[in-house]
């Protein structure tokens, strides 16, 4: 089967769903399931789009980590849309629309598709969280949006002026052979690296994202921190271990972006009063996480990180926004002894929480764990510093968040989780705390992933 | 020379976006930006002297300079985008002012 499939089947439903707009939800489960279930009968190799072939015409990329990437995002996207589809019916043909566009931004081999698929893929998001019923926040994050990828356009048009080609592997050769230093290609990547960092919530360029996540509803909250963060990391990674050349200047600006990224948002994480703020802040400190694991080249276990984290924001923001919705606001205060009569909800939360910090036995462990292995031994110190730091910073503020949810005598909060929901967030918990125990797949896989220098791409 | 007026215009269009607190005027200063990039890559592509890059009776060998095609091509596709964009950001603008009753953010006692 071929993976333009991916691309082509949601969209087409997407256009079919707003002929049959009350199926549209329907349509809805029933794509996003066949995507994960067809991965399953993917050939890998390179699709040429049009008959032209690789540096002229557009290429799909099917390699090993497009293809856990799409396992991810096509999981993650069916379960944000299963447990969804009742109550946002309205939305059915934009998450259709957002399918596609998630797909093609993951398997697409050319740097102006990508562009074109990081639009179809925003436009969708900004629909999406129109649900929050905040325009201006909504606003904002489509003006940040347009202004991002404008950015990336301009660095992408740069690059074209100089080296001529817009295929990925291509352009990468000829910055290779071309005889530049990192002085001349530093700007074009910086405006690129620009347009991502605004997509992948890097501190500088994020102001959108307290306005869309900290008022967020049960779709928008795990759409947009859990499987658009997941989809943007992975390419990001794409670009960075693929095309990006980063040293001198580049670097340091780059290393300055990351750290202040990492610090402010734990720093403002433990700041918060509100448990959406908490999540949302430690999801901006874990995605420039995965832009230095990657920039360090360990894609492995930025591939972990990214699947760990992915997880685990898709079962907090949906247990905080179930509590929200119930609850009325989303204080901590508020929350306080909230999983007392919800054990098994509870359970899962401080798993996941747990497996974020980073403590044994969670998967976040293994991967904290080799990632800092991996960067000692390769002779950096002053980021595995940054990591052990934040990582108590953030272990403090997730222990008090815990503590509050779990302790309080009388007066408890009333919520109630339906059977669907506790069933995903409970597989989940579960699968983390077995890859946590169970190491030896992650860490061969891992391994093999860094080996593994992956997309010749277009040229295969 | 078009290039730098292209870059003139997408510096004017972040300067608005900066500067200006009125809804409809940030869709207009991003419109702007969007053209000025437009305007930049097109400006790529020209070749001095180049003519259109269509096979004619009149133009049939390959010793004729022709600009380059692609980026007239992305062109395209970034002003389709764009459009779509601009719609949705006036759609949204809609619902800001069933909601706030102004188009002015410092109105809007929001942050």
């Amino acid at each position: 089967m071929s993976a333009i499939l991916l691309i082509a089947v949601p969209l087409l439903a997407a256009f079919i769903s707003i002929l049959f707009k009350k199926y549209a939800h329907y349509i809805l489960v029933f794509v996003s399931f066949a995507s994960v279930f067809a991965l399953e009968y993917m050939d890998l190799g390179t699709i040429t789009v049009g008959g032209f072939n690789a540096p002229f015409g557009i290429v799909l990329i099917l390699d090993d980590y497009s293809l856990i990437a799409l396992y991810i995002v096509n999981t993650l996207f069916f379960l944000v849309a299963i447990l969804n589809c009742n109550e946002f019916k309205k939305v059915g043909s934009i998450m259709l629309v957002a399918l596609a566009g998630l797909n093609g931004l993951l398997l697409t081999g050319d740097l102006f598709n990508l562009f074109v698929f990081l639009e179809v893929a925003g436009i969708a998001a900004y629909l999406i969280t129109t649900t929050n019923k905040k325009p201006l926040a909504t606003f904002n994050y489509l003006i940040q949006g347009t202004v991002g990828s404008s950015l990336y356009l301009l660095g992408l048009i740069l690059l074209y002026a100089m080296f001529g080609t817009l295929n990925m592997a291509d352009m990468a050769s000829s910055i290779a052979s071309s005889g530049y230093g990192a002085g001349v290609t530093a700007f074009p990547f910086l405006l690129m690296f620009i347009g991502f960092g605004v997509e992948a919530k890097l501190l500088p360029f994020n102001s959108w994202t307290k306005g869309i996540l900290a008022n967020s509803n049960r779709l928008t909250g795990p759409m947009i921190a859990s499987v658009y963060a997941a989809a943007i990391g992975f390419v990001f990674g794409r670009l960075l271990t693929n095309v990006f050349v980063i040293e001198d200047t580049f670097l340091i600006i780059v290393t300055i972006i990351l750290i202040f990224s990492v610090v402010a948002g734990e720093a403002m994480a433990y700041a918060s009063t509100k448990v959406r703020e908490i999540l949302l802040y430690s999801s901006v400190a874990q995605a420039a996480l995965v832009v230095v694991v990657f920039m360090s080249g360990f894609t492995g276990w930025a591939v972990y990180l990214i699947i760990g984290n992915a997880a685990a924001k898709l079962v907090l923001f949906l247990i905080t926004n179930t509590a929200t919705k119930q609850l009325g606001n989303d204080d901590v205060e508020t929350f306080k002894g909230l999983f007392v009569n919800n054990k098994i909800i509870g359970l899962s939360f401080t798993a996941v929480t747990l497996s974020v910090i980073g403590l044994p036995m969670f998967l976040g462990f293994v991967t904290k764990m080799n990632i800092l292995e991996n960067m000692f031994v390769s002779g950096d110190y002053i980021w595995p510093a940054i990591i052990l730091i934040t990582s108590v910073v953030e272990g403090i503020y997730f222990i008090r968040l815990l503590l509050n949810l779990w302790y309080k005598e009388n007066d408890l909060p009333e919520v109630k989780f339906e059977f669907v929901l506790k069933y995903v967030v409970v597989i989940i918990a579960l699968l983390i705390m077995v890859f946590g125990v169970y190491t030896e797949p992650v860490q061969e896989s891992a391994d093999d992933l860094v080996a593994y220098s992956y997309i010749e791409g277009g040229n295969l | 020379m078009l290039q730098y007026a292209a870059i003139a215009m997408l510096m004017l269009g972040l300067y608005g976006l900066l500067t200006q607190r009125n809804i409809i005027k940030i869709i207009v200063s991003i419109n702007i930006l969007e053209i000025g990039l437009n305007l930049f890559i097109v400006s790529v592509g020209y070749v001095e002297g180049g003519i259109a890059p269509i096979l004619t009776s009149d133009f049939n060998n390959n010793g004729l300079v022709f600009v380059d095609p692609l980026p007239s091509a992305l062109v395209l596709t970034a002003i389709v985008i764009g459009v779509g964009t601009t719609a949705l950001g006036l759609a949204l603008a809609k619902n800001i002012y069933q909601k706030y009753g102004t188009f002015e953010i410092d109105e809007m006692g929001e942050e």
